[in-house]
């Protein structure tokens, strides 16, 4: 028997959790998925201001008004109310960073910051959403937005599952506009309280298609057909 | 078209919706030749399981002729025969990848209410509540199946309908819960439950190497067809001198099932105190699932045997006695089916004759007849073992 020392692979460490707090007006949540597509075929569907609306809630329409700058108009899924923003985008590093601001109009001050990493044992790209909301109304704003549409939280977990979904799937799953019997009083109630009044991003739906979306191939997407 | 409708707790009814479209690029829409009402569907019925809808269209077990598919469907087309396995994945995920398919990450659009209740939300099924997706399901005419090019196997010979149709769902995991209980050669397999799933674990036990086949249910019906068709020893646990433990001790020779099988879930029956406590709880709402089986189970499988459960389970249960679990160091193995592992081979098996689906059909019916049925399906009346639906005509004659 030999009495050589085991080696082990890494050095250890101490998990440090990423921050999400409400304080201050501020509300900071994250997001984190692991991703079976390229870092960059993700990056350019963060990127590129076109095909945000693909994926993204309540996003309206998006306007390139500059290099690093967009207009952004974005409609509230609970109450349809239509509000404005203009954004600058601080970092980006292809493929790797993204951090965007918002530089004018409703909740100015609130970043995002998105990594996309490999996995460690290669199970695809990891990508982390930081998101610092400036609230209107604050932390009670927060409480209220989680009531009549979704938390800004919730928000942030959506929008990257949405992102994930449309990468690895080649779209994203919707039950809206299916054949159902009659709802009725509170089938309609059940269906506000589990969010599912709140419309799906359209992603490749056949009927919101955005003709310049990329093709699966252009994503590096490589889904495989059993 | 025509649909059954879930409208409340014991309540089912035939409405007229609008017809299903595509939503999606990997959508088809399937003109429904066959479709089955499951054991699983009476949790629906029963309102055990919290996020049904008013109006919701039921049904899991189905298949029919493609009508339509949408623009990224590129290996089925107008015409072909399918049948559709009850679970969506996407076939691009970590999951679906590791052949996990009924563990999919992309196709619930409700996964934060999974996610709320059980950490993380697996695939979606059809017609089944709204924690696993919402979608419409098959006890109707016609049927949007998203995700066309992975779920759904085609059928190219001329093999009838209704010997095909289980591969929707009830063949496909009474085969997993056979693999899942880890069966070696010479192996004694108790099996609790001799509904549609628990007679094809019995079948499928013996076809993966079992020696003896033990089956646990009451109805005359169901235990003549797991001894006289699937070849199980049967107990019949209702019988005043029965006591299921020690028959199986008795039946593997002091020893105890190498697996045993919970083919119920949460709506299990039992004779004793025990049992009136787990009705009443779950009554009250203070326990989801009835888990009389699984206690039982526990307690009467070998030392390191094996515990596989296909019956479903929704939420918290009580008083299971892990100690005798961790005491004896059994393993247990559950979940949804991952279908297209099993779909092809188990084609394979009934094309070759192995094995005909056919014989657990009792009930052949028509759509209007649905909501009527699924109360017999319930009481266990007219010696009911399995139910098909033609959905194209109202009325069946027995």
């Amino acid at each position: 028997m030999s009495s050589t020392a085991v080696t082990f692979p890494r050095q250890g460490s101490t998990f440090a959790p990423l921050a999400d707090e409400k304080k201050d007006g501020h509300v900071r949540a994250h997001a984190i998925q692991t991703v079976n597509a390229s870092a960059d075929a993700l990056y350019q569907l963060w990127r590129r201001e076109e095909f945000v609306p693909l994926w993204m809630e309540g996003v309206v329409s998006i306007t390139r008004t500059g290099d690093r700058t967009s207009h952004w108009v974005m409609s509230d899924p609970g109450t349809g109310k239509q509000f404005e923003f203009d954004s600058e985008i601080i970092d980006d590093e292809p493929g790797q960073h993204l951090s965007m601001c918002v530089i004018e109009g409703m909740g100015k001050g609130s970043t995002d910051d998105i990594t996309f990493e490999p996995h460690p044992s290669g199970r695809g790209t990891v990508v982390t959403l930081i998101s610092d909301f400036v609230m209107p109304g604050g932390v009670v704003g927060n409480a209220v937005a989680a009531v009549v549409s979704r938390s800004p939280r919730q928000m942030t977990i959506e929008n990257l599952r949405h992102l994930k979904q449309l990468a690895e799937s080649g779209e994203i799953p919707r039950v809206e506009g299916q054949p159902h019997g009659k709802r009725g009083v509170m089938g309609r109630w059940k269906e506000f309280m589990l969010g599912e009044t709140n419309p799906t991003p359209p992603g490749t739906s056949e009927r919101e298609q955005r003709q310049d979306y990329p093709k699966q191939n252009e994503l590096g997407d490589k889904r495989e057909v059993a | 078209m025509k649909a059954v409708c879930w409208t409340g707790t014991g309540k089912m009814e035939v409405q007229t919706v609008k017809d299903p479209e595509i939503l999606n690029p990997h959508d088809a829409i399937i003109r429904i030749t066959r479709t089955a009402i499951c054991g699983s569907d009476l949790h629906l019925y029963d309102g055990y399981i919290p996020t049904m809808e008013t109006g919701d269209i039921v049904g899991h077990e189905f298949m029919g002729i493609v009508e339509e598919v949408g623009s990224e469907v590129k290996n089925l087309q107008r015409g072909d025969r399918i049948v559709v396995p009850f679970t969506i994945s996407c076939g691009n995920c970590f999951f679906c990848k590791k052949q996990l398919w009924s563990l999919c990450d992309n196709t619930n659009p409700n996964a934060h209410v999974a996610e709320k209740m059980y950490g993380y939300s697996g695939s979606a099924l059809f017609g089944y509540s709204h924690i696993y997706g919402g979608y419409a399901g098959g006890q109707a005419q016609y049927a949007r199946v998203p995700f066309a090019d992975v779920g759904p196997l085609k059928i190219e010979s001329d093999i009838p309908d209704e010997k095909v149709l289980f591969l929707s769902d009830i063949f496909p995991t009474g085969y997993q819960a056979a693999v899942q209980a880890d069966i070696e050669p010479g192996d004694t397999v108790a099996v609790w439950g001799c509904g549609p799933v628990g007679l094809f674990t019995i079948a499928s036990a013996y076809m993966l190497g079992a020696s003896n086949v033990i089956a646990i249910d009451r109805f005359p019906e169901r235990l003549a067809l797991a001894r006289d068709y699937c070849g199980a020893t049967v107990i019949d646990y209702s019988q005043d001198d029965v006591s299921v433990i020690e028959a199986l001790r008795d039946l593997t020779h002091g020893i105890g099932p190498d697996s045993c099988v919970d083919a119920v879930g949460m709506e299990a029956h039992g004779t004793d105190v025990v049992a009136a406590y787990d009705k009443v709880k779950q009554a009250l709402m203070m326990e989801t699932d009835r888990p009389y089986v699984l206690r039982q189970a526990i307690q009467a499988v070998r030392k390191g045997g094996t515990l596989s459960i296909p019956g479903v389970y929704g939420g918290a249960i009580d008083k299971v006695n892990f100690g005798a679990a961790f005491g004896k160091g059994i393993n247990m193995k559950m979940g949804q089916t991952d279908m297209q592992k099993y779909l092809r081979p188990l084609l394979q098996r009934i094309e070759d004759g192995q094995l005909d689906p056919t014989f657990l059909i009792s009930h052949r019916i028509g759509i209007e007849q649905a909501p009527e049925m699924y109360k017999v399906w319930r009481d266990k009346e007219q010696h009911v073992t399995k139910i098909v639906i033609d959905p194209w005509q109202d009325r069946i004659a027995a």
